[in-house]
């Protein structure tokens, strides 16, 4: 079968050239507004850009056009010009621009494509014709660029989240481009993941030897790395290119005013010492996060000492919670952290009753009003689905899988229309026409008849919130509910989430985003199945019960200190 | 969750063939095991790819009848249909064996039905010596090499089997989300309708997997009018003709050889 590895010479990179745009625009097809219109810069070899923009502005849609997808791969309108090094795109075929950049997408479990490591890394190397010998020694020397060496023969389902990003990396930098992009790497990863990646990021900027283009939301790691930044509106057009120090003040308030977040370094003196999201959120009109007494509430939601596991193969069983105890009172907002695998979702599953646990029990208040009536808590498992339905909600961290409905309106009448009036919370008009005050709340209005599933993702997120509003829960459960939003769509969650709890509503935000820790009443934290901390926001950032705490804390701080002495303000 | 795939703890002689060798040889195995009525042939089988699945493959012999486990009530229902339905039991000049109810059982139904139910053990246990040794990336990397399999085709498919656990995740969470929305099905029509539903869900999430795949893989350059090279060679070497000519000389014996 297969012969002696005999490692050959490494290919030479290709050298890190220069982006000049000018005027450039895309449509796509079937589109008549430009997804981005105008953009003219020019970025020199070597240089780290960051991309900012709200969400919905054309960032990955410059991405997929640095990559050459736009236009050879995607169909749709070009617009002016675009060239890398020497080379016009648009008129390149994708087989040479693909010897050049490399390209590294937000989800990790869709775009590796081989089941094996090794494999993984050699895919794309196989598809532009490299020599046997020439990926024997690219392979391991990939791994080792990203920190994964001696990880070839493993099996890409093994991997944690940052590990996969890791190698979605390696699997780029194989190929030696001289351009680099990186579309939300770590959108998808918990804190330690993110951290791991901006370690490889500043490690690959100081080398010098990529031009990159990097776009993401975590921008208090972001923007020590970049040289320039590119700013976008919420129209795909370009609102300033500068270097990463010297943007005017005009172009940061037109940036804030297109809702994307916007670097804390950028916001000012006013308010040095606060924390990125209070202000942002804060400015944008959301009431400060006051700190109730948990006492004051009703108790609606208890798990106590509870055990779930989960069949593995030969070990016996897998513990994902291990003696978990946690209380929810009526009018609290609590925020869920812990890293990947550390039992979140499988707390919030089995709050919700979708598992019963091994151990221990979890029992839950039928409604806030009926709190303090005689009525006994209920094991959450046993109740019938309309039961739950009027008790518990759940907001996935991807909307889509939780649509029933073939538009928008019946979307929101849906489970009103399971629960029935006798469990509801008052609401007794008509349910297409709540639905449609329900839709205009939440800024739906327009989209009444519209399918679910052709919403934008900021849409998507409000319209899942909204199901759920005709007959709020006493209890709402969110799986990062802020996964992909820019600031404004964020804030617009925030106030949203904030009406249900004023009315006494009782909210578990399961997040990795330390922005919302503040605008919580409560932390609680996991790590490998048990609790760790559950106490304030500001005593958890203070001291977050991970090792590194870094990047629990405000997102990650790695300096960037190079040579030519560019880094962090 | 998923269990994790049956893979090889140690490298054996199957383990060092090539993929292609071993579908050659897997398919004499199917087709004497298939075409045959008489219980002793499947019988046979079975026992010789036990032997080889004890020797040669690598897979850890423990966990094979856990593995194969779901596939004995498929077994046990053909057999018993198959002995049931047999058009030897109208045959009046066979001896009745039991009868039940209406139903009359002669001694041919019974061997022709062992015989059936036979073949769903050989079907597996070659299926397993075939496919167990190596995983699918080497199948789908032999199939390009030997047989000229077009790119898109086996690494299409490959890309296809990595996304599929993911649906088996995504189904479940859509079934999480209806019970939460109070729309948990009642009564077998109402679930009926309901596996509909989330069945389109599940498409339209796997759609959407998909195309994000289809445009990473574009993106390394896959399909771009480069001719491929191979990371992993294979040659057929002795070990691949010599599993050819013992499995197609086993099948002979077990069709051929009387009793």
């Amino acid at each position: 079968m297969t012969e002696a590895a005999v490692a050959g010479p490494l290919k030479i990179a290709a050298a890190p050239p220069s982006i000049e745009a000018t005027d450039l625009g895309w449509t796509y097809a079937g589109r008549t507004r430009p997804a981005i219109e105008g953009l003219t810069f020019r970025l020199e070899p070597g240089r780290v850009l960051l991309v900012l923009g709200p969400s919905g502005s054309g960032k990955s849609t410059l991405a997929r056009a640095l990559a050459g997808l736009a236009p050879h791969v995607l169909p749709g309108r070009w617009q002016g010009s675009l060239r890398i090094g020497e080379l016009e795109v648009a008129e390149t075929p994708a087989r040479l621009l693909g010897e050049r950049i490399g390209l590294v997408f937000q989800d990790p479990d869709s775009q590796l494509v081989m089941t094996r490591v090794d494999d993984e890394i050699a895919f794309g190397l196989e598809n532009r014709g490299w020599s046997r010998p020439e990926m024997v020694a690219g392979v391991p020397e990939a791994l080792a660029q990203v920190g994964l060496s001696g990880f070839e023969p493993r099996s890409t389902v093994t991997l944690s989240g940052g590990e996969k990003q890791r190698l979605a990396i390696a699997d780029v930098l194989a190929a030696r481009p001289g351009l680099l992009i990186l579309d939300e790497p770590t959108a998808n990863l918990d804190p330690p993941g993110m951290h791991a990646i901006f370690e490889q990021l500043a490690a690959l900027a100081r080398r010098r030897e990529h031009t990159i283009v990097l776009i993401e939301h975590r921008l208090e790691a972001a923007l020590p790395l970049a040289d320039d930044v590119l700013l976008i509106d919420d129209e795909g057009r370009q609102l300033a290119f500068a270097p990463a120090g010297d943007v005017g003040r005009d172009a940061i308030g037109l940036l804030e005013r297109s809702g994307a977040w916007v670097p804390r370094a950028w916001q000012g003196a006013r308010r040095a010492d606060e924390r990125a999201g209070v202000s942002a959120v804060e400015r944008a009109g959301e009431p400060a996060a006051s700190s109730r007494s948990v006492e004051s509430g009703a108790l609606l939601l208890e798990a106590v000492d509870i055990r779930v596991e989960y069949p593995a193969d030969e070990s016996g069983k897998r513990v994902a919670l291990d003696g978990v105890s946690v209380s929810l009172w009526a009018g609290e907002r609590v925020a869920l952290v812990g890293p990947n695998g550390a039992g979140k979702s499988s707390l919030l599953f089995a709050l919700a009753g979708l598992l019963r646990p091994a151990a221990g029990t979890v029992r839950l208040r039928a409604l806030p009003r009926d709190a303090e009536a005689a009525e006994p808590m209920r094991d959450p498992s046993r109740l019938k689905s309309n039961e739950i339905a009027a008790r518990i909600g759940l907001v996935f961290a991807d909307p889509e899988l939780g649509f029933v409905a073939g538009t928008a309106r019946d979307e929101v009448s849906a489970s009103a229309r399971a629960i029935g009036g006798r469990n509801g919370s008052g609401i007794d008009e008509p349910d297409d026409r709540g639905a449609d005050g329900v839709l205009a709340r939440f800024g739906l209005g327009h989209l009444a008849t519209e399918i679910p599933f052709r919403l934008s993702q900021g849409e998507q997120r409000r319209l899942s919130l909204a199901a759920l509003a005709l007959r709020p829960p006493a209890v709402l459960l969110l799986d990062e509910p802020t996964f992909g939003l820019d600031r404004r769509g964020t804030q617009a969650v925030l106030t949203l989430l904030d009406d249900r709890r004023t009315a006494g509503q009782a909210q578990i935000l399961a997040t990795h985003d330390p922005r919302l820790l503040p605008a919580c009443d409560r932390v609680v934290a996991l790590d490998r199945g048990r609790v760790v901390f559950d106490g304030s926001p500001d005593a958890f950032l203070a001291a977050p019960p991970y090792e590194p705490a870094g990047p629990w804390r405000d997102g990650v701080a790695v300096r960037r200190t190079d040579a030519a002495g560019r880094g962090a303000p | 969750m998923l269990p994790a795939p049956l893979a090889p703890t140690r490298p054996a002689f199957l383990t060092r063939t090539t993929p292609v060798a071993r579908l050659v040889a897997g398919t004499a195995w199917l087709v004497a095991g298939i075409v045959t009525l008489d219980p002793i042939v499947p019988v046979r089988l079975s026992l010789a790819a036990i032997v080889a699945l004890w020797l040669w493959s690598g897979l850890p012999l423990r966990r094979i009848p856990g593995r194969l486990a779901p596939l004995g009530f498929a077994m046990l229902s053909l057999t018993v249909f198959s002995i049931l339905l047999s058009s030897a039991n109208g045959d009046r000049s066979l001896a009745t064996l039991a009868q039940i109810g209406p139903a009359r059982i002669t001694g041919p139904a019974i061997s022709a039905g062992i015989a059936v139910g036979l073949r769903v053990v050989v079907i597996a246990l070659t299926t397993l010596l075939v496919f167990g040794p190596s995983d699918p990336t080497r199948m789908a990397d032999s199939l390009v090499q030997q047989w000229h399999v077009p790119d898109r085709f086996a690494y299409g498919t490959l890309a296809a089997l990595r996304v599929a656990p993911f649906m088996a995740g995504d189904w479940t969470t859509i079934g999480a989300a209806r019970r939460l929305r109070g729309l948990a099905p009642r009564g077998p029509v109402a679930r009926v309708r309901e596996a509909g539903g989330r069945l389109l869900v599940m498409l339209v999430s796997a759609i959407r997997r998909a195309e994000r795949l289809a445009l990473a893989m574009d993106a390394r350059g896959f399909d771009s009018g480069v001719r491929r090279t191979h990371f992993r060679e294979f040659r057929v070497g002795w070990r691949d003709w010599l599993t050819i000519l013992v499995a197609v000389a086993v099948a002979a014996a077990a069709f051929f050889v009387p009793r």
